[in-house]
């Protein structure tokens, strides 16, 4: 055994053994946690995995992704070289040079290449953060230059350097029978043509160590950093839910049962694994309307506090101790503000971010359930609202029989079983509010034009529960939701139009939890079909100015739905819309989601009229919407921002208006 | 009622009377405690008299008295025959036939006796809707011809007695102990059932506040008797029944509510409702001083710290303005609003705002009417540049009286305003307030 093996061998044994020692630590513990099924159908997750993890299509959305994908496979690559380095290091016959030269000959100029290659991109990623670091790389807790990360990449390049000096050493001293395959190495060597045998010996020696070392300590810093992303990255993705998470788990009313997540061990295991993965690469923060408008919100931070909680209590927590550190509470690192979970607008943004998939969404309400459901800690505004929906179904407490208010010129139009084609659901907004009534009428008059046979519950519809349910004050919302989903299936309702990307989203996503299948589909996407089919023929399309369409975020983002309601503009206007900066999986929340609707927005500054200033400033003259939430935060920003001029429509309206010229 | 009877008096059937159904909809089965009542296809009801047993219930509640009762010879004989032995149908001879149930129950209704309302206090400080209570309780009081009372419950309270006499009471229950000192639903609600075990009264009254829905309902469920919530209107029968009227179905329909097998019978009202009596000074009653006190120790809610809501001193409370005058985003700057002042000082009210015109900083947050902020029932609310967002419609739509000002004809507001006045408001509201303050010089020139 020669004297490098005699260190390196125990050496090895140790790091490796601190290593398993780390991980143990780490991922024992999310058996605390509650469960998830997150195994089913594994064909989907593992396709989901090579699109997301290997693919990085997430990470490659912002030009510098493309760094890290190189380095992500100049790392797999080398993967198989440092591989082969250890394994040498123990059992020296172990080498690739032993291969056939067909094979190794190859495989020695890739290595060459990509430890070339990785190398430049190190070198670019230090000047990033060094040079011109993006705002959003720094947060309250990490600086863009933070040690840690300047660390990882000097032994990034630590190693790169010291696997160029082994290889030109070895090639100087001759050893190296490939030499001709290794371009970059063999340049090197012939710089070090005039050392003597001893000094390249050195050279090598001291090169191989310096490997050794930088790749055990690299090994062992991994769960204990951010690079922690490294080893979870690719599970994550794989267990990452099939669906988009715009819906929350549901939960039991029983007796005895706790509601909510309060204290950290509540999450699932999927949550701390998503809290392991991040990468604090800080996109999510980037498009979060939240911290854009200067709330305590920051989705990057309450997924990184949730990991420091989960770590700074797990040693109470197995032993069936009470967490040290609240996790919420005052805020700090490890512990979310109050302020923070109830500023959250649900918009998804930061879900549509992330490059590793994890789901800030479901943790945010999980939160906010704890503190509605257990503490009844929630502001103010919010208790009338909650009072409304229990008792009159609806966010006003307006009397249910005014619910059909809106279609009186239009006799009766009650959905009935088995002759009623689509259950026209139209929402509380559509039902009470003077402008949004509006909508509901043109809706009502397109489908009559096209001969689509739709019908109401009038007053026996409850509200969608979409903004308790989001808020956390899942009882109401199961409530409702049982109610309705006892009653579309009394009334033998199959298909249901919905006028609000709300109504929308919860009756196809969420009812699914409450037995419900049902074909729910959007206005925008009814309409543009009838549209596209003839059945709807514009007779006078006409231009309304500058016509901008702002993308909701219920619409796009959590369903998908971009084009439908672009068409119809088209179709109305006779020119495709014109577009925010901000756009479709990009586009800015109006600050009413997530029911923000139903509160004060005392912090910061408003999220409306961001988006308003936004339509401004792209010389918008009507901003057309599809969703009542949009339309009154447009028209509320307009009025602020005194562009009364402005028009805001839904998409509906305009249509409406274009099929009647005589109007 | 005590003179013995030998004849029992025969109790007859109910039956249709031709062509008078109007086909309400089964009111007359839903009463029928015996199932003697099915319908036919017209809705009109077909009576099986073998089972009716001339209870009387599907004609009395009968809308259009399509219903009436009649007896076979042989009954009417007997009746005939009473008749003459009373020498005239009088209740009493009725009141004996009676079967032993319904003579328990007579029995038991009568030994309750008296109004009395609920006086709800806050550190000595007694809710203006508890001397409301006094006004109405009066008129209860006097159609069923007993004495009004008011209950006190609270510790250093005696003062609120002779209050309450100035308002009206003519008899006062006080439990004055430091164990009452904060509202605590287990402490007042035994205080309050000893004082109906002890003294059995027919009606209590309670404010629909914080405080009276949360002790009515534990009081009526452990003296097991009927409450009606948010009663709007307050009324006696001819069989001492109190008759509760309040809104039901959303408000579109005006339920009437009797409690007629047990008593006490408990009704809260909603503050503002009812009309203030006038307070008369020196006015006294009797004072009952009660010694009921749980012991401390049983009390399991301690009151570790009050903490006041952010409003404090110096602010004005818009939840319990009597009139409003609101501003919205045409007031067009914080200004302006002195304008609103002016008329609202007129008018003796206070000014409120929508959630723009708090937002913009011309009004602080408490004065906010609406979804996020206040919900008032004023008698008048005054909406000037208000266009009515629904979120703020729902916050005021229940005032007595609502008068729009605003430059569009088309605004929301409008929908809903008892009186709506299109135009500019900086000539609208000066005018105004101008010519109330000339009545008010008028009328305080024709009084002196």
């Amino acid at each position: 055994m020669s004297a490098q093996q005699l260190f390196f061998i125990p050496l090895f044994i140790v790091a490796l053994a601190s290593f398993a020692f780390s991980c143990y630590q780490r991922f024992a513990p999310l058996a605390l946690c509650q469960d998830d099924d997150r195994f089913s159908n594994p064909a989907a997750r593992l396709k989901k995995t090579l699109r997301y993890a290997l693919g990085q299509q997430r990470v490659v959305k912002r030009a510098f992704g493309f760094n890290h994908l190189l380095l992500f496979w100049s790392f797999l690559v080398l993967l198989l070289a440092n591989g082969e380095f250890l394994l040498a290091g123990i059992f020296p016959v172990l080498r690739l040079s032993a291969l056939p030269g067909v094979l190794y000959h190859p495989l020695t100029l890739v290595f060459d290449l990509v430890s070339l290659l990785t190398l430049a991109c190190v070198a670019v990623a230090a000047a990033r953060r060094l040079f011109f670091p993006p705002d959003y790389l720094s947060s309250s807790y990490a600086s863009a230059r933070s040690g840690e990360a300047l660390i990882i990449l000097g032994f990034i390049a630590a190693l790169m350097l010291a696997f160029f000096f082994l290889r030109a050493a070895e090639v100087a001293l001759g050893l190296e029978p490939a030499a001709a395959w290794m371009p970059i190495s063999n340049a090197l060597a012939t710089g070090l043509k005039g050392i003597s045998v001893t000094a390249l010996e050195t050279l090598a020696a001291v090169a191989w160590w310096v490997h050794a070392l930088v790749l055990l300590v690299f090994i062992n810093l991994l769960p204990r950093s951010k690079h922690m992303h490294i080893l979870t990255a690719i599970p994550n993705c794989y267990f990452s839910s099939l669906e988009k998470p715009n819906t929350q788990p549901r939960e039991t009313f029983t007796h005895g049962q706790v509601f909510g997540v309060g204290s950290v061990e509540r999450f699932s295991w999927k949550d701390i694994l998503d809290a392991y993965t991040c990468t604090e690469c800080g996109r999510c923060q980037d498009v979060c309307p939240a911290r854009f408008t200067g709330k305590p919100l920051n989705p990057r931070q309450v997924v990184h506090d949730i990991k420091v909680n989960f770590l700074e209590n797990v040693s109470l927590l197995k032993n069936g101790e009470q967490p040290r550190l609240p996790l919420i509470g005052e805020a700090g690192e490890g512990c979310n503000s109050e302020d923070a979970l109830w500023a959250c607008t649900t918009c998804g943004a930061c879900l549509q971010a992330c490059p590793v998939l994890i789901e800030h969404l479901p943790k945010i309400v999980k939160m906010r359930r704890h503190l509605v459901e257990t503490e009844a800690r929630f502001p103010g505004e919010l208790l009338n609202l909650f009072e409304n929906m229990e008792q009159r179904s609806n966010p006003w407490g307006i009397a249910p029989s005014e619910r059909t208010k809106w279609c009186s010129q239009l006799g009766n139009r009650d959905f009935v079983t088995g002759t009623t084609e689509y259950l026209f659901f139209v929402g509380c907004s559509g039902a009470f509010d003077n402008r949004n009534k509006h909508v509901s009428v043109a809706v009502a008059t397109l489908l009559d034009q096209a001969g689509i046979s739709w019908g109401i519950l009038g007053k026996d519809e409850l509200c969608c529960g979409d903004s308790v349910r989001r808020l956390g004050n899942e009882f109401v919302f199961d409530l409702l939701a049982q109610k309705n989903a006892a009653l579309f299936k009394e009334r033998g309702v199959k298909k249901i139009i919905t006028q609000c990307p709300h109504c929308f989203s919860i009756l196809l996503n969420d009812y699914r939890q409450y037995g419900l299948d049902l074909e729910v589909i959007h206005h925008s996407q009814l309409l543009a079909e009838l549209v596209a089919a003839g059945r709807l023929q514009v007779t006078a399309a006409k231009a309304q100015g500058q016509v901008i369409f702002h993308d909701s975020c219920y619409l796009g983002r959590h369903n998908d739905v971009y084009q439908a309601p672009r068409q119809v503009v088209a179709a109305a206007t006779g020119t495709p819309p014109a577009e925010f900066t901000r756009h479709g999986e990009n586009s800015f929340c109006c600050g009413a989601g997530g029911g923000r609707m139903w509160m004060e927005e005392h912090l910061g500054t408003r999220i409306n009229l961001d988006r308003v200033r936004e339509a401004l400033g792209q010389g918008a003259q009507t901003v057309c919407v599809a969703c009542p939430y949009c339309l009154t935060m447009f028209e509320d920003g307009f009025k602020d921002e005194k562009a009364d001029s402005v028009k805001v429509r839904d998409i509906a309206e305009v249509l409406a208006e274009a099929m009647a010229p005589g109007r | 009622m005590t003179e013995p009877k030998k004849l029992k008096k025969p109790r007859g059937k109910a039956r249709l009377i031709d062509n008078s159904c109007i086909a309400c909809g089964e009111r007359c089965m839903s009463s029928c405690p015996t199932d003697a009542i099915t319908m036919n296809d017209a809705g009109e009801p077909i009576i099986d008299y073998e089972k009716c047993i001339g209870c009387i219930k599907c004609v009395k509640v009968c809308p259009a008295q399509a219903l009436e009762m009649f007896f076979s010879p042989e009954e009417q004989a007997i009746l005939d025959e009473i008749a003459r032995h009373q020498g005239g149908a009088d209740d009493a001879a009725a009141e004996a036939e009676i079967d032993p149930d319904a003579r328990q129950l007579q029995e038991m209704l009568a030994g309750y006796r008296g109004v009395w309302v609920f006086i709800e206090q806050t550190g000595g400080e007694a809710a203006k809707v508890s001397w409301e209570l006094l006004f109405t309780g009066r008129a209860l009081a006097q159609s069923l011809g007993v004495e009004l009372s008011a209950v006190v419950i609270g510790h250093q309270v005696e003062g609120l007695c002779s209050e309450a006499f100035g308002y009206g009471a003519e008899q006062a229950y006080l439990l004055d102990a430091p164990v009452y000192r904060h509202y605590r639903t287990e402490a007042y609600a035994r205080a309050l059932c000893h004082l109906i075990g002890k003294h059995k009264p027919e009606v209590i009254l309670m404010g629909a506040t914080g405080v009276g829905r949360d002790l009515a309902g534990a009081v009526a469920t452990v003296v097991r008797t009927g409450l009606t919530a948010d009663c709007t209107g307050l009324s006696i029968d001819d069989h001492r029944n109190l008759m509760q009227t309040r809104p039901a179905f959303g408000g579109n329909i005006m339920a009437t509510i009797m409690c007629d097998k047990y008593r006490p019978q408990m009704a809260t009202v909603r503050p503002h409702v009812m009309q203030m009596p006038e307070f008369v000074a020196g006015r006294s009653g009797r004072m009952s001083r009660e010694s009921f006190a749980p012991p401390e120790a049983e009390i399991l809610v301690k009151v570790l710290e009050v903490i006041e809501d952010g409003a404090g001193h110096g602010k004005v409370d818009i939840a319990g303005a009597n009139i409003i005058v609101s501003g919205g985003r045409g007031m067009m700057g914080k200004e302006n609003f002195a304008m609103l002042q002016d008329l609202a000082d007129a008018l003796g009210g206070v000014v409120g705002a929508s959630r723009s015109a708090v937002d913009a900083g011309w009004m602080p947050g408490e004065r906010q009417v609406g979804q996020t902020g206040k919900t008032v029932r004023p008698t008048v609310y005054i909406a000037c540049g208000i266009s009515g967002a629904i979120q703020h419609m729902v916050g005021m739509q229940d005032s007595d009286v609502i008068i729009a000002i605003n430059r569009d004809p088309e605004a929301p507001i409008f929908q809903i305003a008892h009186y709506g006045i299109v135009g500019d408001l900086f000539q609208v509201i000066p005018s105004m307030t101008a010519r109330i303050s000339e009545l008010r010089q008028a009328a305080r020139r024709h009084s002196a």
